[in-house]
């Protein structure tokens, strides 16, 4: 067997990995320009708009950040969950429980006069905790009974829904608006400004100091690794000694912690109040940046990033060229389609090149006859 | 075939290799794991398409670029591992694709023409019962039927006694000379030397990707196919006589009592064994694959619970212990199938070498890169792991080197908790001889300072050369413990048959 010169193949790793995607962006780009045409918009228009109405202004940036802060969490959530081989569809779930949790003790701690310095972390930490409990439910049941966690996650999302349009247009209803809008959390709730005058959160700072936690806890933590294991191989792990419903357990949990907290800077930070659609689909969306930055922490971060520009500026594109807001939504989905193509294609070159090392069935041989 | 040629990316497989097969010989197409062999037969066969190939048949240049292809040009293969539907009958199975009628099933009328073919061959196999319930020689030969149905007159054998116990393997050879002797050709793929020697009429060995040599029987010896096969005269890597530096009346490490272990839908896959291992013993467990032997293993290391019975170490009981409590207590173990249960894709070498170490090798919850790959280098060095550096993934080293890994880290384990006992599982399936070697030594090496291995292997060969004693199981008991004097491989092989007066004589 020929073996390559050391660094070639790491480098390969580095660079090749991030050129396949760059390679589909272009992609998605030319398809998502031709869509503009037939819409008979100018595609050069769009393509500015997008770009300067995320970033050409101190309220477009603040706008970006804002969004990324959600996206951000979101998406470490599922890539978390990823990382561990289980799929946590349930994120808008456990940021409506977040949101609820904080919104909440916030009602709680209303006239007790406790400084903003108290507030604030109280209100985050219960929106972790719930997020947290959220993600503890198909944990758990996945840990001790083996039920698909797919599935409980995308039911407890109905169930997040369902009580957060109760407590908003119930017992926490603000008669004025009319809507499921809860009334606002105290003052002292609410996080300090990072850019108070063009409307940016310091919740951004508190996202990217948690994306660099994430990524210490997988990358330099026995714990992580276990993670890691657990997610590579479940039953080499298992031989390994890894506790896999440990894992699993902590894993989801951790996993709702992180929405968990997203939806609890939604409330102190943007909204100020619970209210329905606080997330409008934060979840599907960090399905997809999680794809998009194929499971790495830097990739997930670059793509949250990306992903939150192109929102904050489809919504600009009705004014400029007359496309719909939802637009937004045909590009980002025309961008992860381009990667998963490529990524597949790239996969079965891989997949022919390990071919002549083991023998093309992997697999044990069938079950053994028994007379 | 003339100048085939294949590449799998960076790797040759064949590099321009001649063949040329006689019609109606046994043609043994022999050499180490990785030579080619079944890439070869793989584009003659239609599965692989070759970068450059020439194929004639009968003088007649053809094309072959499918599996279809080849049936139509007469050319079929039976793999190493039977494809069939478990739960379909032997004649579902044969006339699968060929059932005939548009929309409903007509496998009744197409039961003469497959009943006439396996008369003609003297294929007699039962043709409405579940293939899932034969043993492995029958499955074999419905897969046989399969391709003979289908008009083969080339048939291909990928390494067709790997499964078998030595009886099969006599039955299936005399199949073979019944198909030659009506007409058919037949290549056969083997490692095995004396298999090649006892039945073949010419023999093509090939090494590297090249035909080292295409010779008559009658030219051939052991000794010239082994130096054909390695390139080179192994030195100094025989490992021709066990280890037996047995401690008389010591205590033993490892003891099993009454063992139940009951799996999926057999009530006990494995059945009241009982069996111990004193320090300085190999000893190995024989039986066709799925009498128990997998279960077994799996409940010694913690990863099947035991039904009843139990499994102490060095005297202290591990019955209900955690896999983690039992590597801490020295049991430690070589997964059955690397790809499966040992190895994790897409984790460094160094992050794979550290798993099951990660809890005893770093000190506090933090993941020490530095001490994780100062132990990666070292253990890379010490088991000539081929690795381009250790910070790759695991699963872009060659299986040899995966394996020379998987056995590493249980070394490693072994090392550091005190671990005196090793289940090793299949260690040698699919490696070169070369690693096979490598890991054998390993084991041996294990034992002569004082371990003790269980070797868990469907290869009875191997089993014969390494063993201090073998345990053999059929249907999930223990139906026979020889020590070394009483080896006899027709013994063993009936015992792993289950052939009734040899299991009453030893139960």
């Amino acid at each position: 067997m020929r073996m390559k010169a050391p660094m070639a193949p790491v480098l390969r790793r580095v660079f090749g990995g991030s050129l396949v995607y760059v390679g589909a962006i272009a992609v998605a780009a030319a398809v998502s320009a031709s869509f503009i045409v037939a819409m008979h918009g100018d595609v050069l228009v769009a393509f500015r708009t997008i770009v300067i109405s995320s970033l050409g202004s101190f309220s477009g940036i603040a706008q970006t950040l804002n969004k990324i802060c959600p996206l951000l969490l979101g998406s470490f959530a599922v890539m978390l969950g990823m990382r561990g081989g289980f799929v946590n569809i349930g994120v808008d779930g456990q940021i409506y429980l977040g949101a609820i949790a904080a919104t909440g003790i916030g009602f709680a701690l209303a006239d007790t006069g406790l400084p903003a310095a108290v507030m604030v972390p109280a209100l985050l930490l219960a929106g972790t905790l719930g997020g947290a409990a959220f993600g503890a439910i198909p944990g758990a049941l996945r840990a001790c009974w083996g039920v698909n966690e797919i599935f409980v996650t995308v039911m407890l999302n109905f169930v997040a829904y369902y009580l957060t349009e109760y407590l908003s247009s119930g017992p926490w209803n603000d008669p004025v608006s009319g809507e499921a809008i809860s009334v606002p959390i105290p003052d002292e709730a609410t996080l300090p400004m990072l850019m108070p005058r063009a409307g940016a959160h310091s919740g951004i700072l508190l996202a990217v100091l948690v994306a660099i936690l994430v990524w210490w806890l997988l990358s330099h933590t026995v714990f992580g690794y276990e993670i890691r294991a657990v997610g590579a191989n479940p039953r080499a792990a298992r031989a390994g000694g890894i506790s896999i419903p440990w894992i699993t357990f902590m894993t989801l949990s951790l996993s709702g912690a992180l929405a968990g907290l997203a939806g609890a800077i939604e409330v102190s930070g943007y909204h100020n109040r619970l209210i329905l659609g606080l997330t409008p689909g934060y979840g599907v969306i960090a399905i997809l940046i999680a794809f998009l930055g194929g499971k790495s922490v830097g990739g997930v971060a670059v793509a949250a990033i990306l992903v939150s520009i192109l929102m904050v500026g489809a919504d600009s594109l009705q004014r400029s060229v007359g496309l719909p807001a939802s637009a937004g939504f045909v590009f980002q989905a025309i961008v992860v389609l381009c990667v998963l193509l490529v990524e597949a294609h790239s996969a079965r070159r891989r997949g022919s090149r390990t071919m002549p090392h083991e023998s093309p069935r992997l697999k044990s041989p069938p079950s053994p006859p028994r007379g | 075939m003339r100048g085939v040629a294949k590449r799998f990316g960076d790797v040759t497989a064949l590099r321009g290799v001649d063949f040329t097969v006689a019609g109606g010989e046994i043609h043994g197409l022999l050499g180490e794991n990785g030579a080619g062999k079944t890439t070869l037969m793989n584009v003659l066969s239609g599965l692989y398409r070759a970068d450059r190939a020439e194929i004639a048949i009968d003088g007649r240049p053809v094309v072959i670029r499918s599996p279809a292809d080849a049936l139509a040009h007469r050319i079929g293969m039976v793999h190493q591992h039977v494809e069939l539907i478990a739960s379909f009958t032997a004649l579902e199975n044969v006339l699968l694709g060929r059932e005939g009628g548009r929309w409903q099933l007509h496998l009744d009328r197409h039961r003469h023409s497959v009943e006439a073919v396996a008369r003609r061959f003297g294929l007699a196999v039962p043709l409405d019962v579940p293939v899932r319930t034969l043993a492995a020689g029958v499955q074999q030969k419905i897969e046989i039927l399969k391709a003979l149905y289908r008009g083969v007159e080339i048939l291909i054998l990928d390494e067709p006694t790997t499964m078998l116990t030595p009886q099969e393997v006599d039955v299936l050879f005399a199949t073979i000379r019944t198909m030659t002797a009506e007409g058919l050709t037949v290549i056969f793929i083997t490692h095995k030397i004396r298999e090649i020697l006892a039945n073949c009429d010419r023999i093509t060995v090939m090494q590297a990707g090249v035909v080292a040599a295409t010779l008559d029987r009658a030219a051939a010896d052991e000794a010239i196919l082994v130096e054909m096969m390695i390139g080179q005269r192994p030195s100094g890597m025989s490992i021709g006589t066990p280890a037996g530096a047995r401690v008389a009346g010591a205590a033993p490490l490892l003891e099993v009592r009454e063992l139940v272990v009951e799996a999926d839908q057999v009530a006990r896959a494995v059945d009241r064994c009982s069996f111990a291992l004193a320090g300085g013993e190999l000893v190995g467990l024989a039986g066709v694959a799925g009498n128990g032997q997998r279960e077994l293993a799996e409940a010694l290391v913690g990863l099947l619970p035991a039904a009843e019975g139990s499994i102490a170490v060095a005297g202290s009981e591990v019955t209900r212990a955690s896999v983690r409590e039992r590597l801490a207590a020295g049991l430690v173990h070589i997964a059955e199938d690397r790809i499966e249960g040992g190895v994790l894709p897409g984790l460094s070498v160094t992050e794979n070498l550290m798993l099951g170490l990660h809890r005893l090798a770093f000190r506090g919850r933090l993941y020490d890169r530095r001490a994780a790959g100062d132990l990666a280098r070292r253990v890379v060095a010490e088991y000539a792991v081929v690795a381009p550096h250790e910070d790759m993934p695991a699963t872009s080293l060659s299986g040899g080197n995966i394996q020379k890994l998987m056995v590493a880290r249980a070394m490693m384990l072994a090392e550091i908790t005190g671990g005196r006992v090793v289940v090793a599982a299949n260690p040698t399936r699919g490696l070169d001889v070369r690693a096979t070697e490598f890991v054998r030594s390993r084991l041996v090496d294990f034992v002569q300072h004082d371990g003790a291995v269980l070797l868990v292997s469907e290869d009875l060969d191997e089993l014969l050369q390494l063993c201090d004693r073998i345990l053999v199981m059929y249907r999930g008991r223990i139906v026979g413990d020889l020590p070394r004097p009483e080896f006899d491989a027709y013994r063993i092989g009936a015992l792993m048959a289950g052939t009734r007066d040899e299991v009453q004589a030893c139960a």
